[in-house]
């Protein structure tokens, strides 16, 4: 499958074509034969003949990863897209948090109403001595809270839910 | 080791108070000079290189990482206990503050800037302006607002228009306004004093005579607190954003030789007045018609400094502390020569292109071109964190060329090396600028970047770079590469081939 | 190695006449392909597009690590049973990579009676897991199958080689440390719910893909009780409350990026390492194949021809270049591969028989794959050849043939008729891959040989019982014979069959191979070791 790339808030694609005796690459139904390249940050690669001095830095920050590239002067800034993340699109599964075990709340985080990123603890609970952290499964605002403090559940119950933030 | 000649360190040991690269740049001289330096740090900035490069690093507590910088109380209580003789403040955060100059001298120790009451005259916007116009220094014509805003109104539209409102205790264009004619001038006036109260606790302002698309000239100079005063020339500092340098150049090339004598000896009338000791730089606006007023006097070590020291071969921190220990001042007029051309780019964490909006992320990759003539003084390094603690000033980027031109050349190579990846910099706006045509001709002034914010906006990125930059990021991808090698041969050389 | 010097006139008229005839038989042959592989009716595609299904081969063009080689096998089987109502068997089943590990894709085609499987489907997928076996190829079932055909369910349930030997084979492939993955795009009832369930890895699709012994109907029958589908094999059940299945996936190609990142996991075989050298294209074009095949069985060619197209650098190391010369044997490069090849020069003798025998030996021994390009019309036979002992030497190469552990490959170029097939390696002697090219003819004899044969019988018949020898009776038993036969010793019926793993174009041949070759050397050489020869 090929890879998706942004670049100045246009999408891109890219394919491998073929390995060997170079590689070729196809980016956007344009091909390319890259006659020279490395892993290495900063490096040279040669595309179609032309041989261009490169530096690239990838940041993998705030679930998306975004490739640095300098080229003659010039930095540009390309987000990868994660290829798993684009086909699995929005999960409504992950819109919910499920009790992973029988217990009770030991406290409530977050209100009904506010804004969550993913990661962050929305209610703690109390299961068989243990306290447990039940984070947001992903950005977003929290719409509802089933449980109060000091309430109990079962397996599988439903916590909160959480629906998406409009797209900016 | 190899020991100095000299006979004894003017200080055994001083405390440099302030961060980031001035930290390191002053503990540089200090390392040169058999001193030992002591580095203070914030929690957040335990592991950076200021700290780590220091002889000695203290933690100082803060709410946030700018109030530890700015507890003056602290840093004197750990400069005592690690028996410092001496505290080096570098630029802003306590560098001109009176009331630290005071405490540091009551605690025994030596504030390496001038004296507290130097400071305390020169900061104060007002008392700097009429104690200049007192000495023959020409200043813009100015009024400034008492409690009675019409009356200010009045008083300031006779002077003429346009006008430019300032606070008289600010600095770095907070509080400032251009107004243009009489009936927007009091409802600027009341808001220009009332964000003046806000940012500086001082409500009071003044409105003088705006200089359309001037020129901001400065001249070094050094004082030795006795009347002796001598200036190392001047410096260009008209490119700026955001009220905000961000490239200097010294000597200013298309100033007249005439203008700048008379404006260099301006400045040291000025300190040799005031009988300031130890470095300082006064600034002045100049004209498209030549005419020149002072603007203000910074009491301390300029970010920009680099490129006097660059043209001149001195070493300004080491003046500092040397006229700082009681000493002399190190050279006469007559030793202080020119040579060459030095050109300063600050290279700011910063969106260039969407309003100078400050930036922050990893630094993923650094490579610093190196060559005699560049300088490049930083505290970076790669896997560091660039947070919104600080301002976002990284580095300053200084080149040497043997004139203007070969320097302009210089600079535009090594911005084009000078590599820092993983978060926005202005690095690739400071390369549209110094290529700029009008910037070779050195048709400067400080509207120089609003007037050609078309041309200085990135150029349109063209099939070609894009296709090399996509090919770039993918391969840049761990994954990416791993697609490519894993597959062995013979299938690799088969390519996607089907029966 | 010296190069093959061709003797071939590229202008010349019997080339150029051998080409046309030969390209127009690959065109028949693509258009057979294409026909099995892409001509659905509209309903059925617009019926799996409604689902948000994609088609088989769009799963595994996703699947298959860009920019690598794809070898599909037996695409035509079944093309001449059930009426054509099964194009390639309603399975597809391939050699391709992913994720850098040579697998076996294996899929089924839901865009034909939703993907049921017909008897010749049970003995494509059988003979896939055979593949895997033999070769140790980590195996991908893309699952999307109603279940049996059942109108024809007796031809494929209950012997030892039909559907049983599916689940059989599966479990074996997993006691060897062979990988198996499932990929649940669609239903897989009944039977086909083992093939997840024995796979050691399972993705399914939430919504579209299903695992459950029996569906609603079939348990609202036995039992009375209502039940959906998600309740009896969604996705969420098997991944959550089952665990029959390992990962849920949002969609198809969610489930094919999940089932790329499992494979990258697994292990990789050391490869067993045969003489390798750099790949190096034929000398030459190997396009000239299709002038090189004669136009009429019957017509003889030099093998050295064909072996100068498919090895590399047209190279080739002749063993007793002077001796048994019917057959040709020798060493030479296929994709850097070192192989042992014998081709037939014409009717094998005692001395020839005796060559290949002594060859296949020698490969053995130096742990170099053999590669059998067959053109045989048999060993000879005759008083003198019989007492020359040409059935215990024709033994002798049988013997070593089927008992060398080192990988074999065939390939039917023209003709293959008789006990030649045998000694040749013809399907019963376990070549890991058996391909053969679209001029191909096979049978225990040639056509002309049975009809004349038969005749010959007949007269005999009438002569015995004193009637007078009836030319016209002799003459219909020889075109009834004909008719018969031309069409059962066609390429295109063994490879309906699954007496092959596919007809493939020549010029395909030298990368077909390639792929074959790599791939067996993922499984170990076996002990070394023959029966009793007869000498």
């Amino acid at each position: 499958m090929p890879l998706h790339l942004t670049l100045d808030g246009q999408k891109h694609s890219i394919e491998i074509v073929r390995r060997k005796p170079h590689l070729v690459l196809r980016v956007d139904g344009r091909t390319h034969e890259i006659l020279e390249w490395s892993d290495e940050p900063v490096g040279s690669i040669t595309i179609d003949g032309d041989a261009t001095a490169i530096a690239r830095a990838l940041v993998d920050e705030g679930g998306r990863e975004t490739c640095f590239v300098r080229v003659a002067g010039r930095t540009l800034e390309v987000v990868l897209t994660d290829p798993r993340e684009e086909s699995a699109g929005h999960d409504a599964t992950r819109d919910e948090i499920h009790a992973p075990m029988p217990g009770a709340i030991v406290s409530v985080h977050k209100l009904v109403g506010e804004q969550v990123t993913r990661g962050e603890t929305v209610v703690t609970i109390e299961s068989m001595k243990l306290q447990t952290a039940l984070a947001a499964p992903r950005d977003g605002r929290l719409i509802d809270v089933l449980k109060k403090s000091g309430e109990s559940f079962d397996k599988d119950e439903l916590l909160a839910r959480l629906e998406p933030m409009d797209e900016a | 080791m190899n020991q100095s000649p000299e006979a004894k360190p003017l200080f055994r040991k001083v405390l440099v108070a302030n961060r980031g690269e001035i930290a390191v740049r002053v503990m540089r001289t200090l390392r040169a000079m058999n001193i030992a330096s002591v580095a203070i740090c914030h929690r957040v900035e335990r592991e950076a290189v200021h700290a780590r490069f220091a002889d000695e690093a203290y933690e100082i507590k803060g709410e946030t990482p700018v109030a530890a910088h700015l507890d003056a109380d602290a840093i004197i209580a750990v400069a005592r206990d690690c028996d410092a003789d001496a505290i080096h403040p570098g630029y802003g955060f306590l560098s001109e503050n009176a009331v630290f100059a005071r405490k540091v001298a009551a605690a025994g120790l030596t504030f390496i800037g001038p004296e507290a009451d130097t400071i305390d005259l020169m900061g104060d916007k007002i008392s700097a302006r009429n104690f200049a116009a007192a000495h023959d220094v020409p200043v813009a014509p100015s009024v400034q607002a008492r409690d009675d805003i019409s009356a200010f109104v009045r008083a300031a539209s006779e002077i003429g228009f346009p006008l430019l409102i300032k606070a008289a205790a600010g600095g770095g264009g907070k509080g400032m306004s251009i107004v243009r004619d009489t009936s927007e001038l009091g409802e600027r006036a009341r808001v220009a004093s009332s964000e003046a109260q806000r940012y500086f606790g001082d409500g009071r302002i003044y409105a003088e005579t705006y200089v359309e698309r001037p020129r901001h000239i400065e001249v070094q100079v050094l004082g030795d607190g006795k009347g002796g005063a001598i200036h190392l020339f001047e410096r260009e500092c008209s490119i700026q954003r955001r009220f905000q340098k961000i490239i200097e150049e010294a000597p200013s090339a298309p100033l007249p030789e005439s203008i700048r004598t008379e404006i260099c000896d301006a400045a040291v009338r000025l300190v040799a007045a005031a009988r300031y000791k130890n470095a300082g730089t006064v600034e002045f606006i100049v004209g498209a018609d030549g005419r020149f007023f002072f603007l203000e006097m910074n009491t301390r070590l300029q970010v920009e400094h680099p490129v006097t020291e660059m043209i001149c071969g001195i070493d300004l921190v080491r003046a500092q502390i040397e006229i700082a220990a009681g000493g002399p001042l190190p050279l006469t007029q007559r030793q202080v020569c020119a040579d060459g051309h030095a050109i300063e780019c600050r290279i700011c964490a910063e969106d260039a292109d969407a309003g100078f909006l400050p930036a922050t992320g990893p630094i993923r990759l650094l490579r610093v071109p190196s060559a005699e003539y560049i300088r490049f003084d930083n505290s970076l390094e790669q896997g560091q964190r660039v947070t919104a603690d600080f301002d976002p000033m990284l580095a300053k980027l200084v080149v040497w060329g043997k004139d203007r031109a070969e320097a302009t050349d210089r600079m535009v190579a090594a911005l084009k090396q000078l590599t820092i990846l993983g978060l926005r910099t202005n690095i690739d706006y400071l390369i549209r600028t110094v290529e700029n045509a009008a910037f070779r001709d050195g048709a400067l002034h400080t509207n120089f970047i609003a007037e050609h914010a078309d041309v200085l906006a990135p150029a349109a990125v063209d099939e070609r770079l894009r296709d090399h930059v996509l090919i770039a990021a993918a391969l840049g991808q761990r994954a990416f590469r791993d697609a490519i090698t894993v597959v062995g041969e013979p299938h690799a050389s088969m390519a996607g081939w089907r029966n | 190695m010296r190069k093959i010097q061709s003797m071939i006139s590229t202008s010349g008229t019997d080339f150029r006449r051998n080409d046309a005839r030969n390209r127009e038989l690959v065109a028949q042959f693509r258009a057979k392909q294409d026909r099995a592989r892409h001509v659905r009716p509209k309903r059925d595609l617009e019926r799996l597009s409604s689902q948000g299904k994609m088609r088989p081969r769009e799963r595994i063009e996703k699947l298959l690590d860009p920019g690598t080689p794809f070898l599909e096998l037996s695409s035509l089987a079944a093309n001449m049973a059930y009426e054509g109502e099964s194009p390639s068997a309603s399975s597809i089943v391939g050699i391709g990579i992913v994720s850098g590990r040579e697998t076996i894709i294996r899929a089924d085609d839901p865009t034909v009676k939703g993907g049921a499987w017909y008897p010749l489907s049970v003995k494509k997928i059988v003979r896939a897991l055979d593949i895997a076996i033999e070769n140790r190829l980590p195996v991908i079932h893309l699952c999307d199958s109603a279940g049996g055909f059942l109108p024809l369910q007796s031809e494929l349930f209950p012997d030892r080689h039909m559907a049983g030997r599916i689940f059989r084979n599966q479990s074996i492939l997993s006691k060897m440390g062979v990988k198996q993955l499932s990929l649940v795009f669609g239903h897989c009832t009944a039977g086909g719910a083992y093939i997840p369930a024995l796979s050691d890895y399972s993705v399914i699709v939430r919504g579209t893909g299903a695992v459950f012994l029996g569906g609603p109907p079939l348990v609202k029958a036995a039992t009375g009780e209502e039940s959906t589908v998600e309740e009896l094999g969604g996705a969420d059940m098997h991944t959550s409350v089952s665990g029959t299945c390992d990962y849920p996936a949002a969609n198809e190609n969610e489930a094919i990026l999940i089932g790329r990142e499992i494979v990258a996991q697994w292990d990789q075989a050391q490869k067993w390492p045969i003489q390798r050298d750099p790949p190096e294209a034929p000398a030459y074009d190997p396009q000239e194949l299709y002038g090189i095949l004669p136009d009429d069985i019957k017509k003889q060619f030099d093998m050295r021809e064909i072996i100068a197209r498919i090895v590399d650098g047209s190279r080739f190391h002749e063993y007793q270049p002077n001796y048994g010369s019917t057959l040709v044997c020798g060493y030479a490069n296929i994709w850097g591969f070192k192989v042992g090849i014998l081709a037939n020069n014409g009717v094998l003798f005692n001395d020839s028989s005796l060559k290949g025998g002594h060859f296949i030996e020698l490969c053995d021994q130096n742990n170099t794959p053999l590669v059998f390009l067959q053109n045989i019309t048999g060993y000879m036979i005759g008083r003198d050849y019989e007492r020359r002992g040409i059935t215990k030497d024709g033994a002798k190469m049988i013997m070593a043939q089927s008992c060398a552990r080192v990988p074999k490959f065939t390939v039917m170029c023209n003709g293959s008729f008789g006990a030649g097939n045998y000694g040749m390696c013809g399907r019963a002697f376990d070549a890991r891959l058996l391909l053969a090219w679209p001029n191909h003819q096979i049978g225990v004899m040639g056509g002309d040989q049975a009809a004349n044969t038969l005749a010959e019988v007949k007269a005999n018949q009438m002569r015995r019982s004193g009637e007078p020898v009836d030319q016209a009776t002799l003459a219909r038993v020889r075109t009834e014979t004909l008719t018969a036969y031309q069409e059962q010793i066609s390429a295109y019926y063994s490879t309906s069959e699954l007496w092959d793993d596919g007809i493939i174009d020549p010029v395909d041949t030298r990368n077909a191979l390639g792929v074959a070759i790599s791939a067996s050397l993922n499984a170990p050489l076996g002990q070394k070791g023959y029966g009793v020869f007869r000498f």
